[in-house]
């Protein structure tokens, strides 16, 4: 059995997220709320994104007195390469075959079924 | 309801006397024969006072503190911050990232999903060493588990439980180790201590097995449920010893402590002992009596006070404590078997009642109840009362007490 290397749906849906501004930093609660995954599902994903230096995160220290700096996070150059890739794949007809292995160096083949 | 300090210690403390005296009851009406009256009372007063006051101790350094989160944090915020500070330290970034998210967000019921689907996914963050390394460890230590069994059993027939539980809760320390960093190493920052306790726990391994080789029919004092209750704790001091949790190292001073206390309680054990099979001399008495009374009760308290004082931290005292119970416990078990087998070699008696003669195997009930049962619940309870008075006693409370994010007596 070969296993799949593509993204997962929910992780597919976290990049292109991601990248509908792509150098805006992003919060986890708001990436929450627009996608409706629960933090449960969207950490992980995120930790894997920025293993693969997919993701780049900063801490975010304009917050209100008291309250501790937030994580942010934004798609690096490969992550936004895998962006681009994935939108076209999702946006190809007959698409899934293509997206099953991607082209040789790309970032979709960096993901490594994650 | 709000839960304010003195609610919560009235509670605790009515809870203690309450279980107390059920179980005390419990056990009076199975006794034969009944102990005698100021026996009695004693018993019934002495432990859950101790208790009261070591639970009213901790829970007044858990609130306290002008930096204390405790007292500003609702339930689901204290729940992430514990599960936070377990997170391997590569990976606490995410942790704290989820903690500052959940500040975010506003209302009760969100903010339990948010913090329990947190707690969630920190379980399942892709480990440092990669599923796969994970997996082929994970099957390792089951193999090892399932061989441990039938190769103990083959030798000594009575420790095969024994050994299949060890061997799995090792294992299972190793298996976590590789999930948590990416080349586990042995780190061991108090080599000294960390000796004293990996020491006695291969003692008493090995003393267990001599008893047991010995003695085959002392198995029946083994039965399973005692034989993973010693596994389980010879495994717990040896994983607080070789991979203690963070909050239990940071102060150098206190694991000294702790292991020099547990030399001199298994010193002491070894005194009273001898000293009641040779009858010395009433001079010689006069001299050992105050050593024999005091020297197990300072063995628990003093360290952990001295701890608190010098670290100016309640953490620092709790730290000397649980090394004092780690490297107490399989001192005294591993001294226990051997010098039981020597009395009843003598005269046919137990170590710990001498005027009843009774099978040799009864010394490993004997040694599991009083090594891996009273001698740390009740160690442990002074001790605790100790950290909390040398905290008080300082001049200031350390900044240890004060570091917030995380439960004071969880770090």
């Amino acid at each position: 059995m070969t296993r799949s290397r593509r993204p997962s749906a929910q992780t597919t849906a976290v990049v292109l997220a991601l990248a509908e501004r792509p150098t805006a930093w992003r919060y986890g609660y708001q990436l929450c709320q627009q996608l409706g995954l629960k933090p449960g599902s969207l950490y992980p994903i995120l930790v894997r994104l920025a293993d693969r230096d997919l993701l780049e995160t900063t801490w975010d220290t304009d917050v209100p007195a008291g309250r501790p700096p937030r994580h942010l996070y934004r798609l690096t150059g490969s992550g936004r390469a895998l962006a681009t890739e994935l939108a076209a794949t999702a946006a190809a007809p007959g698409a899934t075959a293509t997206r099953r292995s991607g082209p040789k160096g790309s970032p979709n083949e960096r993901w490594q079924g994650a | 309801m709000r839960w304010t300090r003195r609610r919560v210690q009235t509670l605790t403390t009515w809870a203690i006397v309450v279980v107390w005296v059920v179980v005390y009851a419990i056990a009076l009406a199975n006794a034969d024969p009944l102990p005698p009256l100021e026996t009695a009372v004693w018993q019934l007063v002495v432990p859950p006072l101790l208790w009261v006051v070591a639970t009213r101790l901790v829970l007044r350094h858990w609130w306290s503190g002008p930096g204390s989160q405790m007292s500003a944090t609702d339930l689901p915020g204290r729940l992430l911050a514990v599960a936070v500070a377990a997170l391997p330290e590569r990976r606490r970034e995410w942790g704290r990232a989820m903690t500052a998210e959940l500040a975010e967000v506003q209302g009760r019921s969100a903010r339990w999903q948010f913090a329990l689907s947190s707690v969630g996914a920190m379980l399942w963050l892709p480990p440092a060493s990669g599923w796969p390394v994970l997996a082929l460890v994970a099957v390792v230590v089951v193999a090892s588990a399932a061989a441990a069994g039938p190769a103990v059993g083959a030798a000594v027939p009575g420790l095969r439980v024994f050994a299949v539980t060890f061997t799995g809760l090792v294992g299972a320390m190793v298996v976590l180790a590789v999930a948590c960093s990416r080349r586990p190493r042995l780190r061991l920052p108090v080599p000294a201590p960390t000796v004293v306790v990996t020491g006695g726990v291969v003692a008493s391994i090995a003393v267990t097995a001599n008893f047991l080789r010995r003695e085959p029919a002392a198995a029946q004092h083994l039965p399973p449920a005692a034989a993973v209750y010693l596994a389980a704790v010879l495994a717990g001091c040896l994983w607080v010893a070789l991979a203690a949790p963070r909050w239990l190292g940071t102060s150098r001073l206190a694991p000294h402590l702790g292991a020099a206390a547990a030399v001199v309680f298994a010193a002491w054990f070894w005194l009273a002992v001898h000293t009641d099979e040779l009858e010395p001399p009433l001079p010689v008495m006069l001299v050992l009596a105050p050593v024999l009374v005091c020297a197990p009760l300072a063995a628990f308290f003093v360290p952990a006070f001295a701890a608190g004082r010098v670290g100016r931290s309640f953490r620092s005292g709790l730290q000397a404590a649980v090394w004092t119970v780690i490297a107490m416990i399989p001192l005294t078990y591993a001294l226990w078997l051997p010098e039981g087998l020597r009395r009843h070699a003598i005269d046919g008696r137990l170590l710990i009642d001498g005027e009843v003669v009774a099978p040799v195997g009864m010394n490993l009930a004997d040694a599991l109840a009083f090594c891996l049962g009273i001698f740390p619940v009740l160690g442990l309870t002074l001790a605790v009362i100790g950290a909390g008075l040398g905290a008080q006693t300082s001049d200031r409370a350390g900044p240890d007490d004060h570091a917030p994010g995380v439960p004071r007596a969880s770090r």
